[in-house]
């Protein structure tokens, strides 16, 4: 398991690349984050949404109101243009942070 | 069936946002616990056991309530860019404006650059004070956490201000030149306003720009000099 300080850096970046591939609700977006990473990342409801929120307010990703076939109404999130732009240098920064943590610590695939 | 938006309203009580969009909240939450209860039922266990394990993704709701209220108040926003912008900015134009003043008032004139009548005007006095004023703008800023574009942009600030006032003045003084029936010769004021242009702005916004330039070059060569001693 890998330790709540550096999953709070990675958060953005992973709700950002689970959106990549398609809008999500909250739920569902936990759902896939931690499936994705075979349970590595964990996203409770407290640490989600305030998270998804953040977000939202910096134009990054846009949540609405949708309703399911089942008739319930949940909250889908998508990524916005500004969010797919600021994907790439994340995912860059993040990068270049584990090759030179790789380096320091002789890390190794294993 | 529980009420999901019930519990989490009272749990969430004080939630201080815009009724609408604390209701979106509430049931944005109890959309999430009730999905989370669900699977825990589908995975076979009781729903009391479902029910408690769903809540307990919220170990402290005050903290949860507190942080959807940071992550929501746009204030927070302005209040940032209020302290990495609009302070060191005005600030910056405030000082080079008094700055300014006091040079006039200490017989310090503008010269002509050529001795040609069309040479332009410039404050030399004023322009030689000008990079610490964008340099200590940039400098406010950037202790604000602004951006490298943001750090910039406040050193120049007071030329940006200043070409708004001109582009403003001007037509302005057209108008009313045209409305008293004066003759308004739009060649001579073409030529004034590139003059002035060059003078009161450009040739003063690169001197801020320098400034600025220079305190983010030191600022940046702190930072790694700072991050390099680490340990």
């Amino acid at each position: 398991m890998i330790a709540p300080g550096i999953k709070r850096g990675t958060a953005e970046l992973a709700v950002l690349s689970v959106l990549e591939d398609g809008p999500l609700h909250g739920y569902e977006m936990a759902r896939r984050i931690e499936e994705q990473t075979h349970g590595s990342l964990r996203f409770t409801l407290a640490s989600l949404y305030p998270l998804l929120y953040r977000l939202e307010k910096r134009g990054w990703v846009r949540g609405v109101w949708e309703t399911s076939g089942t008739g319930r109404r949940r909250r889908c999130y998508r990524l916005t243009p500004a969010g797919k732009k600021k994907l790439a240098p994340i995912r860059a920064e993040w990068s270049e942070l584990f090759r030179a943590l790789k380096r320091l610590a002789k890390v190794s695939h294993a | 069936m529980r009420n999901w938006e019930a519990l989490v309203k009272q749990r969430l009580t004080g939630l201080a946002l815009e009724p609408g969009e604390a209701t979106e909240v509430i049931a944005e939450v109890a959309a999430h616990l009730e999905d989370t209860c669900e699977e825990m039922l589908r995975q076979g266990l009781t729903e009391d056991e479902a029910v408690r394990r769903a809540l307990s993704q919220v170990g402290d709701w005050k903290d949860l309530r507190r942080k959807i209220l940071a992550a929501k108040r746009r204030e927070q926003v302005m209040e940032k860019r209020v302290r990495q912008v609009w302070i060191p900015g005005f600030l910056t134009l405030i000082l080079s404006m008094l700055f300014l003043t006091v040079l006039y008032r200490l017989g310090l004139r503008a010269r002509l650059v050529w001795s040609d009548p069309n040479g332009i005007l410039l404050y030399t006095p004023w322009l030689a004070g000008l990079p610490f004023f964008g340099a200590l703008g940039a400098y406010i800023s950037s202790r604000a956490g602004g951006s490298r574009a943001t750090v910039l942009f406040v050193s120049v600030f007071p030329a940006i201000a200043l070409t708004f006032a001109f582009l403003f003045m001007f037509p302005f003084s057209l108008t009313i030149e045209l409305i008293m029936g004066r003759p308004v010769d739009f060649s001579s004021v073409a030529t004034v306003l590139l003059k002035d242009g060059i003078g009161w702005l450009l040739i003063p916004g690169a001197a801020l720009l320098v400034g600025g330039l220079l305190a983010q070059a030191l600022l940046s060569t702190r930072s790694s000099l700072r991050s390099t001693a680490i340990g």
